[in-house]
């Protein structure tokens, strides 16, 4: 079964992506806040990692550069309600991340690319 | 005939001291409902303001921020590397390194692959020669520019990066300063939302961060200071910023911006000329010339004041050093209320020449004199044998009850608005501190302050050399200078 | 050490002095005469008073003023007195007797005593202080404490008397009753504000926790349809009737709802207002509406924004005129976003002036709008408020509106300055190359804030004439930001004049901008 790390401050988002993921038949880490992620990043197996740029403690950005460090083979998918043309984004992008997905978004649509990274 | 004026002077002093102590808790009680006040509406207000919104907007202003440089070898890259990463869409980072004698230019040179250029820097107002303008060749580093000078003084180097600034806001802060990346978008919100009154300035809360944790310049984890002088510090912040300023913003009567976090509105500031190198309280002395500017000309003006935890700073913890801080402000309010003192009661300048000035002048700068003029009256009371018994006492537990109440309730106001000290001993510490620092810390600070009036009238100049603690170890401390001047 | 010295020496010059006036205070008792003389100013001593004797043996009746004295006849047969203690009558007696040759004698506690051992016994009450002399002052300072127990009894209610004429006390008083009045005031106040921010910190979290599992469950496993015929039961199962009739628990929920919403996209957001309506938290929003409090007021609006309430619309736009700005431009947003019949015309009337931060909220509403809504963009233009028309023209400058230009074309030539700049500005970012003459004239003005954002913009727009201008203008000394910019602008225009121009021009300034103006590190700035 594959592990999946979820790092969103809003319990709300997180527990709705978890219940998708689930149904999916994926197993979910939640974690609230950058520092929990880096733990979680260094700690735990994974096989993908789903984060947000904007969270306390820690941007998005460090999160990536982290894992890009410690995990470089796990794929990101950065969750954001930044727009895409933003700079933050696409420094993201320059990190080599797997995917962005902007908020506003349907937690549908990211079980489908959830699926797609995975099979990659 | 002596015997009789003498014996008159004593009873003028006593109705003084009466007055002073009767309009000394009137003020500090209508400052703390003043606060709680602005306070409330702060928070309403931030409920409010979509400051995602800030980062992206067009119409969000742009901002330079200016961090003067001296000696700051060890942790200069470190901190220019968070000061890039601040969450903003239009801003750039302008450090100016004033003649450091160590290798904080190497450092920067190396660690973001900068390279001269041939920017033709426009002196609009004058400083000391300028060595060189510093860019990087990676694009990733293009908000930075590196400023490379003589060494004239924190006030001479901010108007080197005022010069080259070509954004419509200046962040003066201290490049040693720990910046939350949320910083610059909650500090413009007030330039953006007045629309009858011109902004000018809007200051911020500086936060001690001695035995903080920080990681990538945010503070993760708060501890109160291991000194009694550290931990005074912070209720003295606290009731400096979360009371003090806030009541001031709200009657539109703030006269002073920390120099280690302040915002500036960048055509006031060249319209003035900038900072004044001559005085040593540079800070203040520019926001009552700019609000000066304003009251000349009739223009609505407002100085606001953000107090969300943005901003955090090492202070000294060591008696040497503080006293020379401590010489040095009170040195800085005598000189800028002597540069300004025609608007001293003067109607002409509102808020600022009836209420604020006045305030200063009594409250900040005559102070020491004041409280020591007490303590010798009281002794000669005592000495010539009409003394009161219940004067005494009634007086001295009532001012030491005061303090206790004002520090005590800027203590709740932070539990209230930031809670940041969760630590069930730490709080229990704060309190201690606040019961023994009238009496062990108090009579330290006006004795510096005293001093501060001495050498202002002995015209001593020169800085102390003003040795900041490095983060990371307690020997960092040994060989760290920042900002001192000579000029 | 000097000092610690003079600490000691001036104490004890005080207290040498005052016991040698003590001492020289005390009367000469020793001779008879001067014993007298003092008992008869004293008038009185207690225990000692004297009688008269008369060793002959005379008839009462031939004594003067007999019943005065009330002789009674002794043993040995002369006549005795009775003991007189009021010692100032002794003299007029002694001289009443004088003829019959009068004794006297004195008594102690009325025994019969010798004159030495009553002047010894005088001397003594006067060394304890038992007795004070009469006619002098009784404050010899080395006997405070004697007299203070020797002052009469007062009463605590006349200190109180004193307490009001001392006026510094008064004073005092006053001041720590209203200081300890205030601060307790204060105190309680904080006490209690943090209690109950503490309890509702505290509850909010708790309701968060049972309000998220339950409604992502709810939101994946129910349709739409489902949720709006959901029965009352089914909402009790979901959540409790006790909690949803709370005013927080409506709260923390309406927050949770909108928080998804803004997040969410598609399906899921109509579920979440229906599921809105369903709960009747609609209810709540429109309370909010009639608060008094302008920040429950905005918040309402902001739920009714999010919620799509369409059916408070009425009630909304009664806020777009509040003086309370934040209101004010909630009501506004909300109008734009959901009534069909809302456009920009409101905005043509305003008359507070716009302040930067409304501009952006109407951006970012105009931004998502104006593609499927007609606004009415032009009437800001036309619109008596200045602040109000250079958004008009900055709108379309950051929407990249190029249809207005042909407008703005029309009405620049007659706007103010302040005008012109955001005119030119939003030419030179739509690349307005039609505009180039207007723009030349503008670079001749005498306002230098116009000439500069000219010489910006002519660098993008610009035609033949406009090289020649600037040409014109560079020789004519400019100052030196203005200088650069006219640089810039000639390089952007023509690069082989800039060469030509720069190399003639062999001044120090025209030199070093030229540098700056070629260095590659500086052009992305």
């Amino acid at each position: 079964m594959k592990k999946i790390l979820i790092i969103e401050d809003d319990l709300l988002i997180s527990s709705m992506v978890q219940y998708r993921l689930k149904k999916d038949g994926y197993e979910t880490i939640l974690v609230q806040d950058g520092n929990e992620g880096i733990k979680a990043i260094e700690e735990e197996d994974i096989d993908l990692i789903i984060t947000d740029v904007m969270m306390p403690f820690k941007s998005g950005i460090e999160i990536i550069h982290h894992a890009r460090k410690f995990k470089p083979d796990v794929p990101i998918i950065v969750l954001s309600s930044l727009g895409a043309e933003e700079q933050i984004v696409l420094e993201a992008f320059n990190l080599g991340v797997a995917d962005f997905v902007p908020k506003p978004f349907n937690p549908n649509e990211l079980a489908v690319r959830v699926r797609r990274v995975l099979k990659l | 005939m002596y015997n009789f004026l003498f014996f008159l002077i004593l009873e003028i002093l006593g109705v003084i001291f009466l007055i002073l102590s009767f309009s000394v808790i009137s003020i500090y009680l209508t400052i703390m409902v003043l606060s709680a006040l602005e306070m409330r509406d702060h928070i309403r207000k931030n409920h409010f303001a979509d400051y995602e919104d800030i980062v992206t907007s067009p119409i969000a202003p742009s901002v330079s921020i200016l961090a003067p440089a001296f000696n700051e070898g060890q942790s200069i890259v470190q901190n220019a590397q968070s000061l890039l990463s601040l969450f903003y869409g239009k801003f750039e980072v302008i450090i100016i390194n004033d003649g450091s004698k160590d290798d904080t230019l190497e450092q920067l040179i190396n660690a973001f692959d900068l390279e001269r250029t041939s920017y033709a820097y426009y002196p609009e107002i004058e400083t000391k020669k300028v060595r060189g303008i510093y860019k990087s060749q990676n694009i990733s580093y293009g908000k930075l520019v590196v400023i490379d000078k003589e060494n004239g003084g924190k006030a001479d180097a901010l108007n080197a990066g005022i010069n080259l600034s070509e954004m419509e806001i200046l962040a003066c802060i201290d490049v040693d300063c720990i910046l939350s990346s949320e910083s610059i978008t909650r500090m413009v919100r007030p330039f953006m939302e007045e629309a009858n009154r011109k902004v000018i300035a809007v200051g911020g809360v500086i936060g001690i961060a001695n035995n903080c944790d920080v990681q990538d310049g945010t503070v993760t984890k708060y501890r109160i200071p291991t000194t009694l002088l550290g931990r005074f510090q912070v209720i003295e912040y606290f009731r400096a910023f979360l009371m003090g300023r806030m009541a001031w913003t709200r009657i539109n009567g703030l006269m002073l911006i920390s120099g280690a976090f302040g915002f500036f509105k960048r055509d006031v500031v060249l319209a003035v000329g900038g900072y004044f190198p001559k005085t040593v309280g540079e800070d203040m002395e520019l926001l009552v010339r700019m609000r000066r500017y304003m009251e000349e000309r009739n223009i609505p003006y407002k100085v606001g004041f953000i107090p969300d935890p943005l901003c955090w700073t090492e202070v000294p913890e060591s008696e040497e050093v503080l006293s020379k801080q401590r010489n040095r402000w009170m040195r800085g309010t005598i000189e800028t209320l002597q540069l300004h003192r025609v608007i001293r009661f003067n109607p002409r300048y509102g808020v600022l020449g009836m209420i604020s000035y006045p305030f200063w002048a009594l409250f900040e700068k005559a102070a020491p004199i004041i409280e020591s003029t007490g303590i010798i009256y009281t002794f000669i009371l005592l000495f010539i044998g009409e003394f009161s018994a219940i004067y005494f006492f009634s007086l001295l537990v009532l001012m030491y009850l005061l303090t206790l109440l004002i520090s005590a309730f800027s203590i709740l106001y932070e539990q209230i608005s930031y809670n940041n000290y969760k630590d069930k001993k730490d709080l229990n510490r704060l309190i201690l501190t606040v019961l023994v620092e009238p009496i062990l810390v108090h009579p330290k600070i006006i004795f510096w302050g005293l001093k501060g009036h001495l050498d202002f009238i002995t015209g001593k100049g020169g800085w102390g050399k003003m040795i900041r603690t490095g983060f990371k170890k307690a020997e960092d401390r040994k060989n760290l200078e920042t900002q001192s001047q000579n000029s | 050490m000097r000092k610690v010295l003079f600490f000691i020496l001036v104490p004890l010059f005080f207290v040498g002095t005052s016991n040698a006036i003590g001492q020289q205070n005390q009367p000469d008792l020793t001779d008879s005469v001067a014993f007298h003389d003092f008992l008869i100013k004293q008038n009185e001593v207690p225990g000692l008073s004297v009688r008269f004797i008369l060793e002959n043996k005379i008839l009462t009746d031939s004594i003067p003023a007999a019943s005065l004295f009330g002789f009674t006849e002794l043993t040995s047969g002369g006549l005795v007195s009775s003991a007189f203690s009021q010692l100032n009558q002794f003299t007029k007696l002694r001289d009443t007797l004088k003829l019959l040759n009068p004794k006297w004698e004195f008594l102690i506690f009325s025994q019969p005593s010798s004159l030495t051992a009553s002047q010894e016994y005088v001397a003594n009450l006067l060394r304890n202080g038992d007795i004070q002399i009469v006619g002098q002052s009784n404050l010899s300072s080395n006997d405070l404490i004697l007299l203070a127990s020797k002052l009469p009894y007062k009463p605590l209610a006349q200190y109180k008397f004193q307490v009001i004429s001392d006026y510094k006390l008064f004073v005092v008083t006053v001041i720590i009753v209203f200081f300890f009045v205030m601060a307790l005031l204060m105190i309680l106040f904080m006490l209690v504000f943090k209690a109950k921010k503490n309890k509702r910190e505290q509850l909010t979290k708790d309701y968060e926790f049972l309000i998220v599992g339950p409604l992502t469950n709810l939101l994946f496993e129910k349709e739409l349809d489902e949720i709006k015929k959901l029965s009352d039961a089914e909402i009790n199962d979901i959540f409790p009737a006790t909690l949803l009739s709370k005013a927080l628990f409506q709260h923390v929920l309406i927050d949770k709802i909108i928080g998804l919403n803004k997040k969410m996209k598609g399906d899921f957001k109509n579920k979440l207002k229906a599921l809105y309506q369903r709960l009747e938290l609609n209810k709540v929003s429109l309370g909010n509406l009639k608060s008094k409090q302008w920040d429950r007021v905005a918040t309402g609006l902001v739920q009714i924004n999010e919620m799509d309430l369409i059916e408070a619309l009425s009630e909304v736009k009664k806020f777009t005129n509040s003086p309370n700005f934040y209101v004010r431009s909630q009501a506004v947003g909300t109008l734009l976003n959901l009534s069909d019949k809302m456009d920009l015309v409101f905005l043509k009337d305003q008359t507070y002036p716009l302040s930067a931060w409304q501009q952006m909220n109407y951006l970012r509403i105009i931004k998502f709008l104006y593609q499927s809504k007609e606004l009415h963009m032009k009437s800001l233009f036309e619109s008596e408020n200045q602040s109000v028309r250079l958004f008009g023209y900055k709108l379309v400058r950051l929407i990249g509106l190029v249809d207005f230009l042909e407008d703005l074309g029309k009405l620049a030539p007659n706007a103010s300055d302040e005008e012109k700049i955001e005119i030119i500005k939003t030419y030179e970012v739509l690349g307005a190359h039609m505009q180039a003459d207007f723009v030349n004239d503008c670079l001749l003005s005498e306002n230098p804030k116009l000439q500069q954002a000219a010489a910006q913009a002519i660098g993008e727009i610009g035609n033949k004439e406009s090289v020649t201008i600037l040409e014109n203008l560079l020789k004519s000394q400019p100052e030196f930001r203005l200088k650069m910019i006219l640089l810039k602008s000639l390089q952007n225009l023509d690069s082989n004049q800039f060469e030509k121009f720069t190399s003639i021009q062999m001044d120090f300034d025209t030199q070093r901008i030229k540098r700056h103006l070629l260095d590659p590190l500086l052009r992305h700035v």
